[in-house]
């Protein structure tokens, strides 16, 4: 007995139970509570940290699947270079398959510049890039990139939406160990990776639709840089010479055009 | 300056086609639950990617227009996130000149068109029809306008 380490101790304790559960037969897996504490806890702690955070610099290598009409799945990559410094400092280059974009946003203006066609609009902006986040969606239908980086952790991070949380084990991406997490809401599952250690960084995320029977995901894995080296200048949209200004249309007088 | 951006429309669906390879090659790499369809995908792109390509363009153009993608709120209470093409058919695939109403929305212009930049905004005159590029969301679309000028 003196050999037996504490694993054994567990050994033993695990093998005083199976007649208790063998009579119970498939009792315990509906017994474990839908939402677990330590999973929502990860995920709220992830958000906190990240407001912590002065500046960062995060690439991020997503998929995106798009459901054709006849329900046939296609797979769209993206990489996202982002560069934020708080509470109103970002950067963002997004090269897909199909559209290369930059924004700027630099406190006080907000560009979207298409580089391959020349075209960039701008127009001025909120205070803080919390608020822009906002502004964009709603008024002009853009979704910031990595949108979720900016709202965990922040007021509209509301977890009532989820419905069951669970933390699946630890899983390594890109070489990083990290804790595995699964969440469901209405319409949607999403998982998320989440660095172990004292900087739970979201190294992973992964969406699966479930509003359309397709199911289709979306996917992103994020490379971190927490300690960015950069200028006031990468902030504020400098034209090339030969690139041409337009405007953005206002989400509401979008959805009216498309209607007619 | 339109036949520029034809250039450049045909090199990105050419890199559209080259990317997708490179995309199915990096899939093999991806995790194993999925890897067999991904693999699908390599060999359909062999056969019609020509028609496909035609889908992207039209539909995708469209989502991205409308919807955003994913949103990222699903953990800010939003609901949801990814929604199927619906409104594809609202946009016309490609400008006739001849039916050019103002107020209505293209993805693309005819070919032979004039870049002209009124009051700082740029123009693309076609003929006697003007459109203005515009960002739609992220999406550049053209809105058939009366002369600016």
């Amino acid at each position: 007995m003196r050999h037996l380490g504490p694993a054994a101790g567990l050994l033993l304790a695990l093998a005083t139970f199976p007649p208790l559960v063998s009579a119970q037969t498939a009792t315990p897996a509906t017994v474990t509570p839908a939402i677990e504490p330590q999973a929502m806890a990860a995920l709220n702690a992830m958000g906190a940290y990240l407001r912590t955070l002065k500046a960062f610099q995060v690439r991020a290598a997503t998929t995106t699947e798009d459901v054709l009409d006849d329900g046939e799945k296609v797979q769209y990559a993206a990489v996202t270079d982002l560069l934020a410094q708080a509470p109103n400092r970002l950067r963002v280059e997004v090269v897909s398959d199909q559209q290369q974009r930059m924004y700027f946003y630099d406190g006080k203006s907000f560009t979207l510049f298409a580089q391959r066609v020349g075209y960039y609009a701008t127009v001025p902006a909120p205070p803080t890039t919390v608020e822009l986040v906002d502004r964009l969606d709603e008024k002009y239908g853009i979704e910031v990139p990595l949108v979720d980086l900016f709202r965990w952790g922040g007021p509209r991070a509301s977890a009532a939406d989820i419905k069951s949380a669970a933390d699946i084990g630890p899983s390594v991406v890109e070489g990083t160990t990290c804790e595995h997490y699964a969440f469901r809401q209405p319409g949607l599952d999403w998982q998320i990776w989440i660095q172990q250690g004292d900087y739970p960084l979201p190294r992973k995320l992964v969406l699966t639709t479930l509003t359309d029977e397709a199911r289709p995901q979306h996917t992103a894995v994020y490379t971190w840089n927490a300690t960015p080296s950069f200028n006031d200048a990468a902030f504020t949209f400098d034209p090339p010479s030969d690139a041409q200004k337009i405007v953005f249309t206002e989400a509401s007088a979008t959805a009216g055009a498309v209607k007619k | 300056m339109r036949t520029t951006t034809r250039v450049l429309l045909s090199m990105a669906v050419a890199g559209l086609l080259s990317d997708t390879n490179a995309l199915a090659a990096r899939a093999v790499r991806g995790s194993a639950n999925t890897s067999v369809n991904r693999n699908v995908n390599v060999n359909r792109n062999a056969n019609v990617n020509v028609n496909r390509n035609v889908n992207v363009n039209v539909n995708r153009n469209v989502d991205v227009n409308v919807h955003g993608g994913y949103r990222g709120g699903y953990y800010g209470g939003y609901g949801c996130c990814y929604h199927p093409v619906a409104t594809a058919a609202a946009v016309t695939a490609a400008a006739v000149v001849t039916a050019a109403v103002v107020g209505s929305i293209v993805n693309s212009i005819p070919p032979s068109c004039t870049s002209v930049v009124v009051n700082g905004f740029a123009y693309q005159q076609c003929g006697s029809t003007w459109y203005q590029p515009q960002f739609a969301g992220t999406t550049t679309t053209y809105v058939v306008v009366n002369a600016p000028r």
